[in-house]
């Protein structure tokens, strides 16, 4: 999709390996995003001439093949340096706007008859039964239905992005055409992601989600295509949508997804590890949380051999080598990842803050005592702070450690678990599963 | 002369008809009367004397000339011998002829094809007999002629109407067809008179037809005699066949002699040797691409047909013949763009003229199959290096037949490649991936400098101008790229076995090339593992040889447990010889037929291709023993975990080194490691090292250097946690510090190891981080009672678990197994690359509960409701 050919700055910008998977128009506020990142915020003065160049060729590049042709003229201009743009782009303006005049009157009738109110409660869920209706009592016509889809087509194209989801969604309620019907859910699905109205968008996932299962699952290729298009597009309301994180999560750990993204895109892992570890305090339920994070580390270690930075390489360092110190040096590293990353810079502050929660308690996992001036090192922070941290994590986490002042340490205490607390947790479960098992059983015979 | 040639000629046809008998499906005994069967038992008695005559070779041409003269007579006394009896049996012959009419007739009517070709043979073995004068009868002129017209419009209804007829009735018409179109030609003037008025035709006299032209064979050999004459002339002497026949060698002649050697091939008593020979003679003489393609391909098989039979060896200067023959007839197929030899060509029946191109037709076809000879090329090159003694510099002179043999098949394929590119030749895609399956096949396993060379070679032999379109000239001399395009040109194109074996051989040759995770990956992602117990045998072995070879790529990257994962399987299994075909195993408890044998013999791999059995022993015994040790020591005297075992073979090998009393010096690999393995378990690492090191074998890998260093890395490690999980109850704490020095490992290692080990649980210990020591904690040792109680419970819960398996089963809840089936195939994914080896334990409980948790909601819970 397009040439997106400008790269980020550092070595781990992600920008071009996302842009194939992602809308021309989608890609657009990342570039956006990367140019502002040029732009010194003291002084104000872009740092880099060529590199802002290259990105608004790229921006150029991007939006040549869309219809938003007020807005290329003017990229074009400041490409080339001209006051005003070439009557080319007037021409094509006009002709978008004669198009989508012509798709307007042929879908005014359909429009108007969708907006009555007595026409839409005489609406079922059936379908066919609808446009058998409105055939017979307003002459809908099946090309007027059709040309609903192309004026949304159109009308996303010119960046029309509200008018664009509405289109489509009558479109998607009177179409019978299963094909058509499907594009319209990611056309729709695009559209609220631009619209950033996330709680819609989250919907569309859910519904793109299902057309992927049931449709594709003849044609594994497809399905690995479009699903790696999904997990890329959900990157937006994953990042953006507080309440979108636990939905979107349990998408991406689905095994078919995360099949996926192990196959297809492994760079989805940072954003991945991102969202798990931020989410261990917000988490309502802490088991799937530390599933997940368990699954994220046999993930990250599967395939440490495609993929790697320093996000990767702290979960590494911290869940599998147990290297702590290494595991302090990429979290550095991470910070000045999440903070050049479209989707993540919100989310910087967040993570650094979990990540040292996570560090701190796998070390009092292992650790017996620890000195608390080496840990105020550890931590960055002074030693009250420090102190003050260590108490709120403490109390926080319900950890069984208790802060030794004379001695300036913290004494981990560590209970072995007993024996019988073992025995009495595996055989927990066992007369429920039998009796499960005997009514089974029972039913049968 | 003449008249002996007819007798000649009479014996030939007899002979031909007894072929046919041999292939006609039904066996009329009543059909054949006794005398019929004498006169041919008295041919065969005639043939084999004329053979004992031509023994005596063409010098003795007066003598030979004499001796046939009396052979002749005898078959002229039995000729008249045979007349007598026809006449008082004359009657009888025809009642039986018009039988044959009339099932014939029978046959139209109902349009069974396959008992109207099987009638037709038997009626003209019969009319034979009742040829006097070469007149034939006219009912059976009469009956050809309607079999003629009621075939071709047959033919003419088979072309409009779209339904195929059935398999044995297409078979039959087609055998009808052809035998119809040779026949009649020489009864063509009476089927014309009868054409012309049919009622005239049958109540004429026998008088009255014209007396039919003698058979074409017999104006063949007429036109040619006054050649032979010639050639006696200026030789002074001519070859003479069996049967005495002179036999010159002439353009026009070659035909009828590709003939007759074709219809004597696979019979008893027939000398190849000599039918080579003749062959090699008509092959200088061929003057037009035609016969020479016709002759070398003859050629080509009858040398074959030297190898054939079982344990036979084709003889190397038949071997290399083939191989000159074979490539000379593609030089002619790339120079003569308008001869093709392919499959699905139509049989030129026409002895006499050489088929000339029509000119709507931009071929000429020539029925043949390149592919299938190039494979039978290979195939013998094989068996001659399975007989031969791979320690003699024999073998290696063989070997280097390996490089022509390449370049023939590399021919072949542009050959196909180029016919392929035309349409209407219907070139099947299966010949080109045979082709392209034999090429991968002598590539895959050796090393990329090999290959370069070989592919350098054969590209040389190959005009300029010519390139290919599957693997073009310019990316053949990367070697990973060549095998690349070959397999997934395969993966693309075919389906079944190839498919399967072009996967195994890219990732064997990936793993061989150290590309580990590549390899890997296409190995899990081909899903093969479960499927390949449906293919045969030797696709099996290919599996096995891929399996073992990915397991030594692990090890060459240092990943021990994957190696040992993977290799578990074969060399666990004490069978390594057999699975690999590298050696036939010993049968100590059943007995083997030879049949068995000889089967298993033909599927040994020459050994150029063999896997080092010795050094993979070692691999698997030294990855074994780096997971083993510290397993041993941790599991110690507790009862519970003590039946996990990773390598049974290992732990045998172990038990019988500790029980020996006096040990010597190692001599052996497996006395290496065995000793090493004990100063592991001790603690003492640096002779463990030692000992690994001193073993001979690793001078065959492949920077063997880098190896010991990275082995040494490893029991280094394993030395540590071997030592913590032996000493910990000795110990109240221990400083890392210390530990560092011990085992010679930088503290932050130690400390990550450690923190490893109580991470997953496996130490009851916590680090001090003021003092840098390690506590262990007291207390955490299990009375006897407790742990049992542990097991116990273990017990009960996975006790749940079978019952809960079974009752699945049984109820086949289809939903449930599915998703059950999707978790494992997750988990295969997971499976070659589980966590740590300590986390092995921990994460297979974990498993265990989630199966547990998925279990009460999933198939049962459905069960439950319905």
């Amino acid at each position: 999709m397009g040439s997106t050919t400008a790269s980020g700055g550092s070595e781990y910008d992600l920008l071009n390996k996302l842009a194939p998977h992602l809308d021309r128009h989608m890609i657009f506020p990342l570039l956006e995003f990367s140019a502002s990142q040029l732009i010194d915020e003291e002084s104000g003065t872009i740092k880099d001439e060529e590199k802002a160049r290259q990105i608004t060729q790229a921006k150029f590049a991007l939006t040549k093949r869309t219809n938003m042709t007020d807005y290329v003229a003017n990229l074009y201009c400041e490409l080339e340096g001209l006051d005003e743009a070439p009557a080319e782009y007037t021409e094509r303006k006009k002709q978008v706007f004669s198009q989508l005049e012509k798709y307007e009157q042929q879908t005014a009738k359909i429009t108007e008859l969708l907006e009555r109110d007595d026409v839409v409660n005489a609406l079922r869920s059936d379908k066919v039964a609808n446009l058998e209706f409105l055939k017979r009592e307003h002459d809908v016509t099946i090309d007027m239905v059709n040309a609903l889809f192309d004026l949304g087509n159109l009308q996303y194209s010119c960046g029309n992005y509200g008018d664009a989801t509405e289109t489509l969604y009558r479109f998607r309620v009177l179409s019978t055409d299963n094909d058509k019907v499907a594009y319209a859910t990611w056309g729709r699905l695009a559209c609220e992601i631009l619209t950033m109205n996330w709680e819609v968008a989250l919907e569309e996932v859910q519904k793109v989600r299902e057309v992927i299962d049931s449709k594709l699952s003849q044609n594994p290729l497809a399905q690995l295509q479009h699903r790696t298009s999904l997990i890329h597009w959900a990157l937006f309301p994953l990042f953006n949508y507080d309440k979108a994180r636990e939905p979107i999560l349990d998408l991406f750990f689905n095994a078919g997804y995360i099949n996926t993204i192990q196959a297809n895109c492994p760079w989805i892992l940072r954003y991945l590890a991102v969202a798990v570890i931020t989410n261990r305090t917000k988490a309502k339920n802490m088991g799937v949380q530390q599933k997940q994070m368990k699954d994220i580390v046999r993930i990250v270690k599967q395939e440490a051999y495609e993929y790697q930075d320093p996000i990767t390489r702290f979960v590494h360092a911290l869940c599998i080598d147990f290297d702590f110190e290494e595991a302090q040096q990429q979290l550095v590293l991470a910070e000045e990842v999440l903070r050049g990353d479209f989707f993540l810079l919100a989310h910087a502050d967040d993570f650094v803050d979990s990540a040292r929660h996570l560090i701190f308690e796998s070390y009092c996992k292992i650790h017996a005592r620890i000195s608390l001036t080496d840990l105020s090192a550890r931590l960055g922070l002074n030693a009250e702070a420090a102190e003050k941290w260590i108490v709120n994590l403490i109390r926080d986490t319900r950890l069984d450690a208790k802060i030794d002042y004379k001695e300036g340490t913290v004494v981990m205490n560590h209970p072995p678990t007993s024996v019988y607390q073992q025995v009495i947790e595996k055989t927990k479960g066992g007369f429920f599963r039998t009796q499960v098992l005997t009514s089974a059983v029972g039913g049968r015979s | 002369m003449s008249r002996f040639f007819r007798g000649g000629d009479d014996s030939s046809s007899e002979s031909s008809s007894e072929e046919e008998e041999l292939y006609s499906t039904s066996e009329e005994e009543e059909a054949r009367d006794a005398e019929q069967e004498e006169s041919s038992e008295e041919e065969e008695e005639e043939s084999s004397s004329s053979s004992s005559d031509d023994e005596a070779g063409p010098a003795k041409k007066g003598l030979s000339r004499f001796l046939l003269d009396q052979a002749s007579s005898e078959s002229e006394e039995s000729d008249e011998e045979g007349t007598t009896k026809v006449k008082s049996a004359k009657d009888k012959r025809h009642d039986e002829l018009e039988a044959t009419i009339s099932l014939i007739q029978n046959g139209q009517k109902i349009n069974d094809w396959g008992s109207i070709a099987n009638e037709f043979d038997k009626l003209n073995r019969q009319v034979v007999k009742l040829q006097d004068g070469g007149k034939a009868p006219k009912s059976y002129i009469k009956c050809i002629a309607e079999l003629e017209d009621f075939m071709n419009e047959t033919l003419a209804k088979q072309k409009v109407t779209p339904k195929k007829m059935n398999a044995t009735n297409a078979r039959g018409l087609n055998a009808v067809k052809q035998r119809v179109k040779k026949n009649n030609k020489d009864y063509q003037s009476q089927i014309d008179a009868f054409r012309k008025d049919s009622d005239a035709f049958m109540e004429s006299e026998d008088e009255v037809v014209p007396p039919p032209k003698p058979s074409t064979k017999l104006r063949v050999q007429e036109t040619y005699v006054p050649e032979a004459a010639d050639e006696d002339e200026e030789k002074g002497f001519a070859r003479v066949d069996k049967r005495g026949k002179a036999m010159p060698f002439s353009p026009e002649s070659i035909l009828k002699h590709l003939r007759s050697i074709i219809e004597s091939r696979g019979r008893k008593n027939t000398d190849r040797v000599e039918q080579i020979k003749i062959m090699e003679e008509l092959s200088k003489v061929a003057n037009t691409p035609y016969l020479r393609i016709r002759v070398l391909q003859a050629l080509v098989s009858a040398r074959f047909d030297l190898g054939a039979g079982a344990g036979n060896v084709m003889p190397l200067e038949h071997w290399k013949a083939a191989e000159k023959e074979l490539s000379a007839l593609l030089k002619i197929l790339e120079t003569e763009k308008d001869h093709v030899v392919i499959e699905n060509a139509e049989e030129w029946d026409d002895d006499e003229k050489q088929p000339t191109l029509a000119p709507e037709e931009k071929y000429i076809r020539i029925p043949g199959s390149v592919v299938s000879y190039i494979e039978r090329l290979d195939d013998e090159l094989t068996r001659s290096l399975q007989a031969i003694d791979p320690h003699t510099s024999e073998y290696i002179e063989r070997l280097t037949d390996e490089g022509s043999l390449y370049n023939i098949i590399l021919q072949g394929l542009l050959y196909y490649e180029t016919i392929r590119k035309d349409a209407s030749l219907e070139v099947p895609q299966e010949s080109l991936n045979r082709i392209t399956q034999r090429r991968l096949d002598h590539v895959y396993f050796k090393p990329a400098q090999v290959i370069k060379i070989l592919e350098e070679n054969a590209w040389k032999q190959i005009s300029a101008g010519v390139d290919s379109a599957i693997t073009p000239r310019n990316k053949s001399d990367d070697a990973s790229q060549l095998v690349n395009i070959l397999c997934n040109y395969l993966f693309e194109h075919s389906e079944g076995i190839i498919r399967a074996r072009a996967m195994l051989c890219q990732v064997y040759f990936l793993a061989l090339h150290d590309e580990y995770y590549n390899a890997r990956d296409m190995m899990l992602t081909s899903h093969l593992q479960e499927s390949i117990s449906n293919f045969d045998i030797a696709t099996q072995i290919l599996y096995n040889r891929t399996l073992v070879q990915v397991g030594l790529c692990a090890f060459r990257k240092g990943l021990v447990y994957d190696a040992q994962n993977t290799l578990q399987e074969i060399c666990g299994s004490g069978r390594q010889k057999e699975l690999l075909a590298q050696g036939v195993m010993i049968q100590r408890f059943n007995q083997v037929s030879p049949e068995q044998e000889r089967l298993e013999k033909q599927r040994q791999l020459p050994f150029h291709m063999h896997i080092n059995l010795e050094l993979l022993e070692c691999v698997y015994l030294t990855c074994s023993m780096l997971l083993e040790i510290p397993l041993l020591a941790q599991t110690g005297s507790s009862p519970d975990i003590k039946k996990r075992v990773i390598s049974k073979t290992y732990r045998r090998m172990l038990e019988y080194h500790e029980r020996q009393i006096f040990t010597g010096p190692p001599e052996n690999t497996r006395d290496h490691v065995m000793q090493a393995s004990k100063a592991l378990a001790a603690g003492e690492w640096k002779k463990a090292t030692h000992f690994i090191h001193s073993i001979k074998i690793w001078e065959l890998m492949p920077s063997a250097d880098e190896i010991k260093t990275m082995l040494a890395k490893q029991i280094q490690e394993e030395g540590l946690r071997t030592y913590l999980f032996t000493y910990a109850p000795f110990y109240d704490t221990l400083a890392i510090s210390t530990l560092s020095a011990m085992f010679e490992l930088d503290s932050r290692k130690v400390a990550a190891v450690v923190s490893k080990m109580i991470s997953h649980e496996e130490l009851a210990a916590a680090l001090d981080q003021v003092t840098e020591t390690v506590i262990f904690r007291k207390g955490v040792e299990l009375s006897r009672l407790q742990s049992l109680a542990l097991a116990l419970s273990d017990k009960a819960s996975s006790l749940i678990e079978t019952n809960e398996r079974t009752l699945e089963q049984r109820t086949q809840g289809s939903a449930n197994a599915f998703s059950r089936k999707d978790g494992q195939r997750g988990g295969q994914r997971g499976g070659g690359q589980r966590g740590g080896r300590g986390g092995a334990r921990t994460g297979g409980n974990a498993q265990r509960q989630a199966g547990g948790t998925q279990f009460t909601g999933g198939a049962l819970g459905a069960a439950v409701r319905g």
